[in-house]
């Protein structure tokens, strides 16, 4: 994947849709990325800056941008965030000691004018780990249901297992056809 | 017309006069001699010359005989030499996009997704500058050869800047696109600036003044490639609409389109003559066209995968195109006749390019190495390895002895022999 097809990439077209993929570092965005395209996860470093895998599902095919989530690299997060057609946040769920910080993160992401009204994923990741907060107890503790501006959907999930990957997936991929119908019928 | 001296152009291999007028003022002429190669007859070479410019008189001859030597050997310079990893510059926090030398080779700049451009010395490696203030990815940068004093950038925030090279200081911001800049070029006076976009235009810009002279409106499609003639009379841009657009600088009319290919154009470039221009496409073929008629010259075949650039050589006899397949090809320009096929990379190619003496082709691919290669057997010399991603973008000096590669991996490496 040069940078021609970097830009390629950039466009927007009605066969492909474009995912981001967000959340803090060690989250397991880039785990959830190659387990969901049957890769190998034994030796994941952190991503110093994004990686992009087309992935097919039930014939549709997605574009999923997997961005760094380390501190120093957060603020350039913006760079990807044209043309963005649903976002996955994933969440380390026992990490609980930086609850209130991937809480923060994605309030801020919420707010932002060019992702405003694109749908949401919450992957509750590490389900696996005895120590894992539940789905619920995050939507509780981020306060989630006070989102009303789009559709979210928050997902328990296990990116070593696989466990619940492809519910959330599912989900992503109603929520984006119901928009490019919408959309459709806007155009007739 | 008096001949005051002579001055000699290595890449491509060339004698510029300067001559004084009968009003006393200074005029530059120049002799190209895009045919000398290191069997070349000189003293018939010289013969011809002199015959043929009446600027040089018969007791020149032996001069300009020292001076043809002096060509065939740069010509032949560095041949023999291994390339030796000589530096890694962490050079950003995020992967970079382009890279490019100055002329004299001393300077060279990087763009990154970190939205800054540096500029980096490169005899010691060290960073010199960093230039600061797009707000998105610095996508195409250049600077304004032969010249040197200044750089422009080409950011995903739909801006073009102009910096000193030298302080770092910002003197202008061009802006009117309306999406992404993701192709620059300076006008070889440095005065012009050309901007392509994927809002589907390319604009012509005044350093000086800051205005647009120009928008390019025709394509349908983004634009991903533009060039400058060798006299920076006429512009092509290569479109993701599959054709490329001949235009002329002076009143931004398009001039021809050059249809024919079945996919989106990856990449073009003119020949140094500028009587020639080449194009790749994602359709796996490189055209070869003939800019005054617009008309297609050669269909170049054989990739098995999409064209991801396309490079004459300086003196515009060869090119070279890369492939997704993970080959790249040398072909002859004239009879269009594939030379050698570069085999060995395990990724996609997505750069390439010949060094200033025609003798060797380097390509940057996404299986992390960069490779040095011999254009005539088309053996691969060596393999530039330590990138930990792939790499993106990647140049030589102008006197071939230096090779830099820009990565995903977000590290730029300096390369010598």
């Amino acid at each position: 994947m040069g940078l021609l097809t970097l830009l390629r990439k950039l466009k927007r077209t009605d066969q492909e849709a474009r995912i981001l993929v967000l959340g803090l570092d060690n989250a397991g965005k880039t785990t959830i990325l190659k387990k969901l395209s049957e890769e190998d996860i034994t030796s994941i470093m952190p991503t110093q800056g994004f990686n992009i895998k087309s992935l097919m599902h039930d014939e549709f095919k997605l574009n999923v941008w997997d961005i760094g989530g380390q501190k120093s690299i957060r603020p350039y997060w913006r760079n990807y965030f044209d043309q963005t057609d649903a976002l996955i946040y994933v969440i380390d769920s026992a990490d609980k000691r930086r609850m209130e910080e991937t809480g923060e993160e994605l309030g801020q992401l919420l707010e932002e004018d060019k992702l405003s009204e694109v749908p949401v994923l919450i992957y509750a990741n590490k389900q696996d780990l005895m120590s894992a907060m539940a789905p619920d107890e995050i939507t509780e503790g981020l306060n989630l249901h006070t989102i009303r501006d789009r559709p979210w959907h928050i997902q328990g999930c296990s990116a070593k297992t696989g466990d619940g990957l492809q519910d959330g997936m599912e989900w992503i991929v109603t929520k984006i056809n119901d928009a490019s119908r919408a959309r459709g019928e806007e155009k007739a | 017309m008096k001949l005051k001296r002579f001055l000699l152009r290595y890449y491509p291999p060339g004698i510029i006069l300067e001559y004084e007028k009968r009003d006393k003022t200074r005029e530059m002429k120049e002799i190209d001699l895009l045919h000398l190669t290191p069997e070349t007859d000189v003293d018939v070479l010289v013969n011809q010359v002199v015959f043929e410019e009446p600027l040089i008189s018969e007791n020149r001859k032996p001069q300009l005989r020292r001076l043809i030597y002096k060509l065939i050997e740069k010509l032949e310079s560095n041949e023999s030499n291994d390339f030796y990893l000589f530096k890694i510059l962490r050079a950003h926090i995020l992967p970079l996009t382009n890279c490019a030398f100055n002329k004299s080779g001393d300077k060279f700049i990087t763009g990154s997704y970190d939205r800054t451009c540096k500029v980096w010395n490169t005899v010691t490696g060290d960073e010199l500058l960093t230039l600061d203030g797009h707000r998105n990815v610095v996508y195409a940068i250049a600077f304004n050869n032969p010249y040197g004093d200044k750089i422009i950038t080409g950011s995903f925030d739909k801006t073009c800047k102009l910096w000193n090279a030298e302080t770092g200081d910002l003197y202008h911001t061009y802006r009117g696109h309306a999406t992404e800049i993701v192709c620059l070029s300076f006008n070889p006076h440095g005065t012009t600036i050309a901007t392509g976009s994927m809002d589907n235009t390319a604009r012509l810009w005044d350093v000086e003044a800051g205005e647009c002279l120009h928008t390019l409106l025709g394509h349908t499609a983004e634009i991903v490639s533009l060039n400058f003639d060798t006299q920076g009379q006429r512009i092509i841009t290569g479109s993701f609409d599959h054709t490329v657009k001949v235009w002329d600088v002076r009143n931004g009319r398009c001039i021809h389109t050059l249809a024919g290919h079945h996919g989106e154009i990856s990449s073009t470039q003119f020949n140094y003559s500028s009587d020639l221009c080449i194009s790749g496409s994602i359709d796996r073929t490189c055209k070869v066209w003939d800019v005054s008629s617009g008309q297609c010259v050669h269909t170049l075949r054989g990739h098995n995968d999409e064209i991801l650039d396309v490079s004459f050589n300086a003196t515009g006899s060869k090119l070279v195109t890369a492939s997704a397949d993970g080959t790249s090809r040398v072909f002859n320009t004239i009879n269009g006749a594939c030379q050698a096929i570069l085999i060995g990379h395990e990724g996609e190619i997505s750069k390439v390019c010949f060094n200033p003496q025609g003798t060797r082709v380097l390509t940057a691919s996404s299986d992390k190495t960069g490779r040095l290669w011999e254009v005539e057997t088309g053996d691969c010399l060596q393999v530039l390895e330590g990138h930990t991603d792939e790499i993106f973008s990647c140049a030589f000096n102008y006197e071939g002895d230096t090779v830099i590669t820009g990565s995903k991996d977000n590290t730029c490496r300096i390369w010598k022999c």
